[in-house]
Order: structure tokens, then sequence, then C-alpha cells
């Protein structure tokens, strides 16, 4: 999972202007939103997931196609199994859309400087209203014997580099937990590369706690289709 | 996840007799068996839990009863959501059970000595049959956005103490390596305690890699709770 670093202290509310109406302006105002994926968006995840592979110094694992997500992403119903929030965003108001599993979260931002995003282009999932795709997170329910209770399992949280240092990841993965609380779960838990020591300054300041001592195994490819022909 | 020990190299096949009918006889057979566990196994689940909380020393992290693990366990169908393979054994042939969404693996296994079971009383899943549980597997899916592929994640791997350096953690692992790529799955994974060297040689004799560079990270208890009033 790729964090590019520590967000900024969150940005305070827009005051409302102190003198008369023809005064300055409030700088940038970014309208955000996080809401849940569908499969029109694989093509957006698919080019994410592979950023996020190239952050990772990973790009040569990643495989992942257009087909073989909307293949694998949307077969259950949201939280039941593999869900994506998309972050996405606009410097016009964004309108109302229809969510009955999740209500999206919508927050204005404001910067004193436009933002300028180079690769827009093959992010953009609404070209009528210039709504841009800026990152995801992808996270499924995993489970904890001791608590006896469900988590979440946060396998990818990413945000485009034009877009990172503003808070956005922090948004994401706090949109995770949030989801987890109300569903009463027990856990949210994800992994860290222990060289990438701005995401964890980042994961810690969410309140979250590096467990040093257990480490990932992982059978796959050829070790594990060797067990097709293995008798238990 | 707890493993105590390697598996020692797999016993041969009974051969048969090379003498006349009334030679040598093969010591003592146990015939075990793999099955999906069902409801009714939530005793024998809750205990062995609680075993290997102890065994992992974690006991203060253990908070599961028999009705927190009922309610959360079997509200899906198997493998598409958390899943256990329960191991159970009998000095005396299995009789044939019924289990539409997996075959059991049964495999008898020969021994010079009887396997002394002194809590066996609290493990008897089938008094009639004198039939035993002596270890679980939970599992559940997880999924590999590199791969776009859904994979298994490990969550618990246990054998009772008596029972332990036979192979059964190898079969109960197996078994589960089998279904994934029965069913497509690109990977399996698990994690080890990093002091845990007799588990570490295990799972790498399996097949599987370490990975060396991952931390996990877990938001959980009031940090978790936290996130029911941030403002996202």
């Amino acid at each position: 999972m790729a964090a590019a670093a520590p967000p900024p202290p969150p940005a305070p509310a827009p005051e409302p202007a102190m003198g008369p109406p023809e005064s300055a302006p409030i700088g940038h105002p970014l309208f955000t939103r996080i809401r849940l994926a569908t499969p029109a968006d694989v093509p957006f995840i698919q080019k994410l997931i592979h950023q996020l592979a190239v952050f990772e110094r990973l790009a040569h694992q990643c495989e992942a196609t257009e087909a073989a997500l909307s293949r694998t992403l949307f077969n259950s119903p949201p939280f039941q199994s593999f869900t994506v929030f998309l972050l996405e965003l606009s410097h016009s108001p964004l309108p109302p859309i229809s969510s009955p599993s999740f209500t999206p979260h919508d927050r204005v931002v404001n910067s004193d400087l436009p933002i300028t995003d180079p690769e827009k282009d093959p992010f953009i999932s609404d070209p009528i209203n210039e709504i841009i795709v800026a990152g995801f997170v992808l996270f499924f329910p995993n489970y904890s014997t001791f608590l006896a209770k469900p988590g979440f399992y946060v396998e990818d949280l990413y945000v485009r580099e034009c877009y990172r240092k503003k808070g956005f990841g922090r948004m994401l993965l706090s949109a995770v937990a949030k989801q987890a609380v109300k569903m009463g779960y027990g856990r949210v838990e994800w992994v860290v590369l222990d060289w990438n020591v701005s995401a964890i300054k980042f994961y810690e300041q969410m309140g979250a706690q590096v467990l040093h001592d257990w480490r990932i195994c992982r059978l796959t490819g050829e070790a594990l289709q060797a067990y097709d022909h293995v008798n238990i």
C-alpha cells in the first residue's frame, strides 16, 4: 500500500468574509468526494493500481487488466467483499449522486494556489462537470478470531502525485475506519513497507500501531500451483 | 497464527505384508479427515482458539465467546467469506459424511505407538464413533490488485499439542492451498511471528516466501472508535 507523505494538519473551515462583499476571494476551493466505485470506474482503478505499483517499485509484478478487475471486483454487495472507495474532485460544486449503500463524504478544501494536474485527462470521470479521479482505497472484510469479529483489511491506498500532502490519503483511510466503526467491526489493518518512513508517520498519526514482530508469508506462482497435484 | 514445529517427512504409504497373512500388524492406524466446520463445531473452535492464544502469548487479546463465533462465522457460503476446515481423527474408520460444498480429505496415518490425548474429552465431536477434533484452519478471501485476483488469507492454523510433529499442520495448510488452486486464486498468505523459527522453517518447506520488508499496521480499540466522530 502506498502513502507518499503524511498529510498537513486539516485546513481550517472557510471563514465568512470579514469586510464588505467585494473583499478578497477565499483561494481556490476544491470540491472533493469519497464515494463507492462502480464498474464504470474500472479504467481509472486500473491506471491507479499501475501508478501504485510503480511507486512501490513493484511494477514488474503488476498484471491487472481492466477485464480482470471488472470480473473480480463487483460480484458482491459493498463491504461484504472487495470494496473500492474513489476520491474524486472538481473546481465546480459536485452534483449529488444516488448511492443507497453508502453516503458519500463531501468536503470543500481550500488551497491558496490552483492545483496543476498534468495527467488529468485519463482520469476525467465526468467531462461535463469536470470531475477528476484523484485516488482510491481498496479494502475487504477480514476476521479476528481473538475478537470473534470481522474487521477491514486495506489492500491499497493511493493518491495521485499532484494531490498528495493535502490530507486526501487521511480522508480515504478515515472513511474506511468510520465504516468499520459503523458496522461494529473490531480492527482496520494494512501493511507498510519498512522503508516508507513518511507512510509510517502518517499511519501512526492516524492512531495505528505498527506490529513489528509479524512477517507476511506468501505462497504463490508455481509453488502454489504444485498443490493442485498434492495428495492431502 | 500458530504452528508448533515443522512436520516430519511424510510417512511412507502402508506396504502390503510381505510374509504370510499372520505376520506383524502395521502399528496404530489413525483415521484422519479434514472437513468444513459447521455451527455444531463452535465449542471446539472456541477451545482451540483459546489454546492458540496461550501458545502465541496473546491471551490478553482473547475475547471470543461461543456466541460471538456462532454469530459471525456461518453467514456466507463456504469460501466466499470466513471459512474453517476442521481436522478430526479416530482409531476407528471414519464413516462418510455429507458435504456438498467440499469433498473432505481423508488419510490413514500409521504410528508405532498410540497417541496419548490427555484433553480428549473436551474435543469429542462424535462420542459414538469416538471422533476427536485435533486442529483447525480459518481462512477467507483476500484480493491482490496486482494480480486482479482473489486469494486466501489464513488467519489461524492450529493443531493440538499431542498431535503436533505428525504432518497435520501441513495437511491443513495444504488443503487451503489446494482449494485456492482449484478456485483459480493467485496467492495464499498468512503471518508468522518473527521468533517462531520452527514455523518459519515449516512454511518455507511448504514453498512459501517470507516477505521481510512488510509490517502490519493495526487500528483498533479506542483509536478506531474515535473515527465514529471524525468529519471525513
